[in-house]
């Protein structure tokens, strides 16, 4: 048995590690994998709800944010890929101009 | 009681994991940390009887994207260390922010009016699971089909060497 307090904690937990990891840093890749941290925190939340409320609709709309994350971390390396070769940098601040 | 101590186990690991994710300065590092965090999570959605959720975060977290990783960061060789500076408003902008989320998780977490424990009882049906993502959840089931084609079409055109227009 699993306290649902503790399923809420270490989803908002996670999500609050990505949240920091996404503001703190500025490495473009480490901001990428900081929002993978904050849907699978998300995901703990879904998961952990569908238990508790005996429905398989939180296990399946977790299906739908991983499928999420897979395309949102496929565009996101290619948009990272082509800044690489236009910039050679990884800075997100200098992310600062809307000409190529 | 065993299933809260897994549980526990899991959930440390995830987090303890997900806090050197964050902090490591090289990025190569900062992947197998995430591939540890990964992992101790789809521990967490066994021991919530998420059986095919757990099995889905393995295959394609650890399995997929870990690896898209690694390949990025071997293919742009990240090696040198963004300089983490920052001007003062948004210092102050971030530490603010997380700080008042932690105080809501804190105020939910610690009085919130879900009482009941879950996990007692059966566990969940993994034929309603199927069942319901192949009848009431069809379309999206299917657009998520046309997402993730269009993200590799898309993906191909950004990532790929040239102009868009040049036919080579």
């Amino acid at each position: 048995m699993i306290p649902v307090n503790a399923i809420l904690g270490l989803g908002l937990i996670i999500f609050f590690i990505g949240l920091l990891g996404v503001l703190f840093r500025k490495n473009l890749v480490i901001m990428l994998m900081s929002l993978e941290l904050l849907l699978n925190g998300v995901n703990v939340l879904f998961a952990g709800f569908s238990l508790h409320l005996r429905s398989p609709r939180g296990s399946i709309f977790a299906i739908f944010v991983i499928i999420m994350a897979v395309s949102e971390a496929a565009v996101g390396f290619a948009l990272v890929l082509s800044y690489f070769r236009r910039k050679k940098t990884y800075d997100a601040d200098d992310l600062n101009e809307l000409k190529g | 009681m065993i299933t809260l101590a897994i549980f526990l186990f899991f959930a440390v690991l995830a987090v303890v994991s997900a806090v050197l994710v964050i902090l490591q300065k090289n990025a190569m590092h900062s992947v197998l940390y995430l591939a540890f965090t990964v992992l101790a999570i789809a521990g967490v959605f066994f021991t919530l009887q998420a059986e095919y959720l757990g099995a889905i975060q393995i295959l394609v977290y650890g399995g997929g994207i870990v690896v898209l990783y690694i390949f990025v960061i071997i293919i742009v060789n990240l090696k040198e260390v963004v300089p983490e500076r920052r001007k003062l408003l948004p210092k102050l902008f971030i530490i603010v922010t997380p700080a008042l989320l932690l105080a809501q998780i804190a105020l939910v977490v610690v009085r919130n009016r879900y009482a009941v424990a879950a996990g007692e009882g059966p566990g969940l049906d993994l034929a309603a699971l199927a069942d319901m993502l192949l009848t009431t959840y069809l379309v999206p089931f299917e657009l998520a089909s046309i997402l993730l084609l269009a993200v590799l079409i898309g993906a191909v055109i950004i990532a790929r060497k040239g102009d868009m227009h040049d036919p080579r």
